[in-house]
């Protein structure tokens, strides 16, 4: 693993950690001894293929899954230990929509929710619902998952929880209410001092937002660190003589090779400025030096190779 | 003023923020004194975070070309240099149209050489008359 792609973050206050959390169901492992931290005030996103540990992470920090090994705290609290107090901290968006109160309408639903949170806020509570076009009278399990998912974000927001932690929220979104999501956390952001933790497969839904990435791999995070720093992590497109040797010989981290014949695009973790001067002086010809989006970032560090 | 980001522009997004900025001041959308729109205004518009938003203010306020009233917002410099604004503009664009050429393995002379070419036949192309 490279170094620099691993930020403890020890130098800020910490919204939620983990430490050697580990979780298996069976002969599978789901989490492998995960150390994860979330500064305060971030948007954090968590990224992974299926299966990776992302929703066991969020279960984790809820204390909702008995973990095999590890401890997991939110604002300092311990989860095991003090379960309903960091409950109480969170507002949570789960992946599914099964709820023990199907037959309540949204309104019922969300007024039971409510005596839940001292600090459910009714005001904000109705302005989310128009924003995000719910029908408070309909039988909520009768909803489609894009509706129930609706009703589930006004639940994980009026509140104003200090965490916000989000499992796949944009699943069953139609692309409008995608964009009223997007627009609707943004405000929120600004209202509020909130840090969030969003598990997603869609990156780029949440392109402008997010300012931490985490990247999970087989129960284990591959990299974590701020937006800012992937700033180092560039794609350079060059022109190589036939037979190009010089790659192996980078001084640089290669993250990830692409192109075709004498045309390359390599992703590499370094300096705009020094990646250039690295493949010039490996032989090619650079044409190109750019930064990566969060979704390519994504791509790029899901797909390294697990050695480098 | 309109201010459009892209999430692929290789500039980062504050940055982006303040070359848009930059050039409603160069148009003209947005003269001195101005209010810009409050960082929840604009982060809500852009779907981005609002700390992206306050950071691009931060470093217009630096360079002086806006300034902060407490309490009430933030507003263009009263004393604007028009003319230092457009040169950074002009920067701006040119850097990226510089780089641009780059990965076509263009020269500068050729790209400033086509600049030219194109600007007259786009004229010739709306009728004007050549100088």
């Amino acid at each position: 693993m490279i170094e620099e792609l691993f930020q403890r973050f020890e130098d800020r206050p910490v919204a939620a950690r983990t430490r050697g959390l580990c979780k298996r169901f069976g002969t599978q492992t789901a989490l492998d001894g995960l150390e994860m931290t979330v500064p305060e005030g971030a948007v954090y996103v968590l990224v992974g293929p299926n299966g990776a540990g992302k929703t066991t992470t969020l279960r984790a920090l809820l204390d909702l899954t008995v973990m095999d090994d590890g401890t997991a705290e939110v604002f300092g609290l311990p989860c095991v230990e003090r379960g309903a107090d960091v409950r109480a901290r969170i507002g949570f968006v789960p992946d599914s929509q099964d709820f023990p109160y199907g037959g309540l309408s949204v309104d019922a639903l969300l007024a039971h929710h409510a005596t839940y949170y001292p600090a459910w806020d009714e005001s904000y509570a109705g302005e989310l619902g128009r924003q995000m076009a719910i029908d408070g009278r309909q039988r909520y399990g009768g909803l489609s998952k894009g509706e129930a998912r609706r009703v589930q974000l006004v639940m994980a927001l009026a509140h104003r929880p200090p965490l916000l932690l989000m499992d796949e929220p944009t699943d069953g979104l139609d692309p409008l209410a995608q964009d009223r999501f997007q627009a609707l956390l943004a405000d929120h952001l600004a209202d509020t001092p909130t840090t969030v933790l969003i598990s997603t497969h869609r990156v780029h839904e949440i392109e402008g937002l997010g300012d931490c990435l985490g990247v999970l791999r087989d129960g284990r995070l591959v990299a974590q660190l701020e937006r800012q720093r992937l700033e180092r992590l560039v794609r350079v497109r060059a022109e190589v003589p036939e037979g190009w040797a010089g790659g192996a010989l980078l001084p640089l981290p290669v993250i990830r090779r692409g192109g075709r014949g004498r045309e390359i695009a390599w992703t590499v973790w370094g300096e705009s400025a020094a990646a250039s001067a690295a493949f010039a002086d490996a032989g090619a010809t650079v044409r190109q030096v750019e930064r990566l989006t969060l979704e390519e970032s994504t791509r790029a560090l899901l797909a390294m190779p697990e050695a480098s | 003023m309109l201010i459009a980001i892209n999430p692929s522009d290789p500039r980062p997004i504050y940055r982006q923020i303040m070359d848009e900025i930059r050039r409603s001041l160069v148009v003209g959308t947005l003269v001195p004194d101005d209010p810009l729109p409050s960082v929840r205004q604009l982060a809500g518009e852009l779907r981005i975070n609002p700390n992206t938003v306050q950071q691009a203010y931060r470093e217009l306020e630096r360079e002086g070309v806006v300034h902060v009233k407490r309490g009430l917002g933030t507003f263009v410099s009263s004393v604007l240099s028009q003319r230092s604004e457009r040169e950074e503009l002009a920067r701006s664009v040119a850097t990226r149209a510089l780089r641009e050429a780059h990965r076509h393995g263009l020269s500068v002379d050729e790209l400033v050489e086509a600049v030219r070419t194109a600007a007259r036949d786009e004229r010739r192309r709306h009728g004007e008359t050549d100088e």
